[in-house]
């Protein structure tokens, strides 16, 4: 059972985490109450009408650059956890740096994807 | 696989590496100069390949790298000057496109240098991994390019169409991959070749499959019939410099793959199942040839866009180039990509001019008349059409000889499969005949305009013209450096003693 | 414990459903749908002759083709995104400006 005490930790932060937050805004925060604040959240949708309306392209341009930048951790997690192993046979350093030389080209894309304009919404 | 053993040597990649961080560099100038830089990208991208050409020429001549993933040999060696060649005259190329069309212009680099990257990586794979990967890097990029005139419906239907089918085709291939490595227990091509050869295979049904799988995926992606339907349309739709891109420098590097898996990973006789294996798929690969290049040559006679022409002429010239394989020796094989790819882009760039912005003048009608218009343009254009159909003292004709004479010395049971090969040859000079008829003996036809010709592209021609009649006249040099590759490399011929 | 041939027969059976979709679909959409079947059967194959060969490898291929056919996805749709702008069609038999 003791090797379950680390989870039982995370699991404490994530919720005094996410607890800490919402306290935190509603203690802290201003309330400005709108129509369209106060309707359902539908992850950005109009909540009532026809469920056959057309989505706007841009959504499917977002869930591209998702997938991207998601797939990262299928390599980073691995890394992580035979990281101690590694560092007993290869130097410290160079373990080290080639996931700072993946997560570069992640970062070399993520500028050029910013710089590119993707991010913005309103974009003609 | 042990970590101790992984061999890590950076040296080994050095021309992947260089031609990935140019690709990383000139993406980061495109996207932070306002502008685009068009001129600067140019300028990076053959500084980048001129360098990775240096790094291909000083590679070690051989090794096994990163726990086998990566192997110098001379096919590795060759293959790569092939890519880095194709890259170079495409970047050059590539600016006065890029300019007549108005098309975002930095992106254009990065795509070429990506996919000289996963074609580097594809001619240097000792894995299937890496065999996988590389031919993906270089795949998905092509896809992007087939489309980059992005407003152009044909653009458009190219690209889906070659990203449908190519990725078709790749899955059969990893399906290919997945069961050889559950029949062998290993991924490593030298491994699987050592296991093959000792007869230690645990279900020689999983490997013929898995083998006949991966030479669908290979015949797809070097447009062999009657896996070709896809070429035609592709090379219609995409921009001129794009097909002959794609149809020389990948095609080249999946052949550089094709022969280390094939050639040598499955060219084992020394145990039953090994000596099974290799007869089947030579024998596939002989009816293979011969079907390419006949519906190739065949359907290419009747066809009246000269983009399309040369689509099938493609497909003819991989028939041609598989008749190396039965030698089960690289350096046919390796002369006819070499000699093709510069031909072939040579031809490309012509038509790239000819055919002005948006490729509105791709007919081979359009061309009535022009012989004596642009007589610069037109005779390049009939050197290279006589070069591709094999005429002496060109590179097409030398490659041509060098192919079917080692074939029909190495390969006694596969003459044949030469006769045929002639035969074709010999159907395939009327159609590459008829546009020079076409340009040099029709009446002018109305509207044309004497295109202009950039700087950079004139170095390009005059670089492809150059190589074209080198390899036709001065072929000794290299056929000899080939030679002599072929006693260090493991691919030796086979069949002869049979 | 679950024989391989079980894992190889389900993985043959997914692969055959992505290429009969492929051969038959017509939207494009579907269509690469199929693709990426094809594509986890593979995987499938992959993880259970890693398992059973007691062989890493094979899921070490499984993390590239993964990364591979996201790097797919997000192409394909581009690419489709591009031709639905041009054409407001996805059907593939509606993309025949190229015959043959």
């Amino acid at each position: 059972m003791k090797a379950y005490v680390p989870i039982l930790i995370v699991f404490i932060f994530v919720l005094g985490f996410a607890v800490t937050n919402i306290v935190l805004s509603h203690l802290v925060g201003k309330r400005k109450n709108t129509r369209a604040k106060l309707i359902p959240y539908e992850c950005g949708m109009d909540p009532v009408g026809s469920a056959h309306q057309r989505f706007s392209v841009k959504f499917y341009l977002v869930a591209m650059l998702f997938i991207l930048f998601d797939i990262e951790a299928v390599f980073l997690l691995p890394w992580a956890v035979v990281f101690r192993d590694l560092i007993q046979k290869l130097s410290r350093p160079f373990v080290f740096l080639e996931m700072m030389v993946f997560v570069a080209v992640l970062l070399v894309g993520y500028i050029y994807v910013w710089k590119k304009g993707l991010f913005e919404w309103n974009r003609s | 696989m042990q970590i101790e053993n992984l061999n890590l040597n950076y040296g080994a990649v050095a021309p992947e590496i260089i031609a990935a961080v140019t690709g990383v560099i000139s993406m980061l100038v495109d996207a932070l100069s306002p502008k685009g830089a068009r001129k600067t990208n140019a300028v990076i991208s053959l500084v980048g390949l001129v360098l990775a050409l240096l790094a291909v020429v000083r590679l070690e001549p051989s090794g096994s790298y990163f726990g086998g993933m990566v192997t110098t040999d001379p096919v590795r060696v060759f293959f790569s000057v092939i890519i880095l060649l194709v890259a170079i005259i495409a970047v050059l190329l590539a600016g006065q496109f890029l300019r007549d069309e108005g098309l975002p212009p930095g992106e254009f680099f990065t795509l070429i240098m990506f996919a000289t990257t996963g074609m580097l990586l594809l001619a240097s794979a000792g894995d299937l991994v890496t065999v996988f990967l590389g031919l993906e890097i270089a795949s998905i990029t092509t896809y992007v390019m087939a489309g980059y005139r992005r407003y152009d419906v044909r653009a458009n239907e190219s690209s889906l169409k070659y990203f449908l089918l190519g990725s078709f085709s790749t899955a059969f291939m990893l399906y290919g991959m997945a069961l050889t490595y559950g029949a062998t227990g290993n991924t490593n091509i030298a491994a699987i070749r050592a296991i093959i050869g000792e007869g230690r295979v645990e279900h020689p049904a999983l490997l013929l499959i898995g083998a006949a799988m991966m030479l669908v995926g290979f015949g797809f992606k070097i447009a062999s019939a009657p896996f070709h339907l896809w070429t035609p349309d592709v090379y219609e739709g995409a921009p001129t410099i794009v097909t002959g891109f794609m149809g020389t420098g990948p095609k080249a590097a999946v052949f550089a793959a094709f022969l280390r898996v094939f050639a040598d990973g499955f060219n084992v006789t020394a145990s039953p199942i090994g000596a099974q294996l290799q007869s089947t798929w030579i024998s596939a690969v002989a009816v293979i040839a011969v079907l390419t290049m006949t519906i190739g040559n065949v359907i290419a006679i009747s066809q009246k866009n000269i983009k399309r022409m040369l689509a099938y002429s493609s497909i003819a010239h991989a028939g041609y180039a598989l008749v190396g394989f039965v030698t089960g020796d690289f350096a046919p094989v390796a002369f006819y990509m070499l000699a093709y790819s510069i031909m072939s882009l040579g031809a490309f760039a012509v038509i790239q001019l000819l055919a002005r912005a948006g490729d509105q003048k791709t007919e081979i009608a359009d061309y009535a008349g022009i012989g004596f218009e642009t007589p610069a343009l037109s005779f390049s254009l009939a050197i290279f059409l006589l070069s591709l159909g094999g005429i002496p003292p060109t590179a097409g004709f030398m490659s041509k000889f060098f192919v079917f004479k080692t074939t029909w010395d190495a390969a006694p049971h596969y003459r044949w499969l030469v006769i045929a090969a002639v035969v074709n040859s010999i159907i395939s000079i009327y159609y590459y005949l008829y546009p020079i008829v076409v340009m040099f003996f029709r009446p002018l036809a109305p509207g044309f305009i004497k295109p202009r010709i950039a700087t950079m592209t004139t170095v390009a021609l005059i670089l492809t013209l150059v190589g074209t009649f080198y390899l036709g006249l001065l072929p000794n040099r290299l056929m000899n450096a080939l030679g002599q590759g072929q006693k260090a490399v493991a691919i030796q011929p086979r069949l002869g003693d049979r | 414990m679950v024989p391989l041939s079980w894992y190889l027969a389900l993985s043959a059976v997914l692969f055959t459903i992505g290429v009969v979709g492929v051969l038959i679909q017509r939207n494009a959409i579907v269509l690469f749908m199929c693709i990426e079947l094809m594509l986890n059967a593979v995987n499938l194959t992959l993880v259970a002759f890693s398992r059973f060969l007691g062989d890493v490898t094979g899921q070490l291929f499984v993390f590239m083709v993964m990364t591979v056919a996201a790097a797919e996805a997000a192409v394909g749709l581009a690419i489709i995104i591009s031709l639905f702008r041009n054409r407001e069609t996805l059907n593939v038999d509606e993309a025949d400006l190229l015959k043959l």
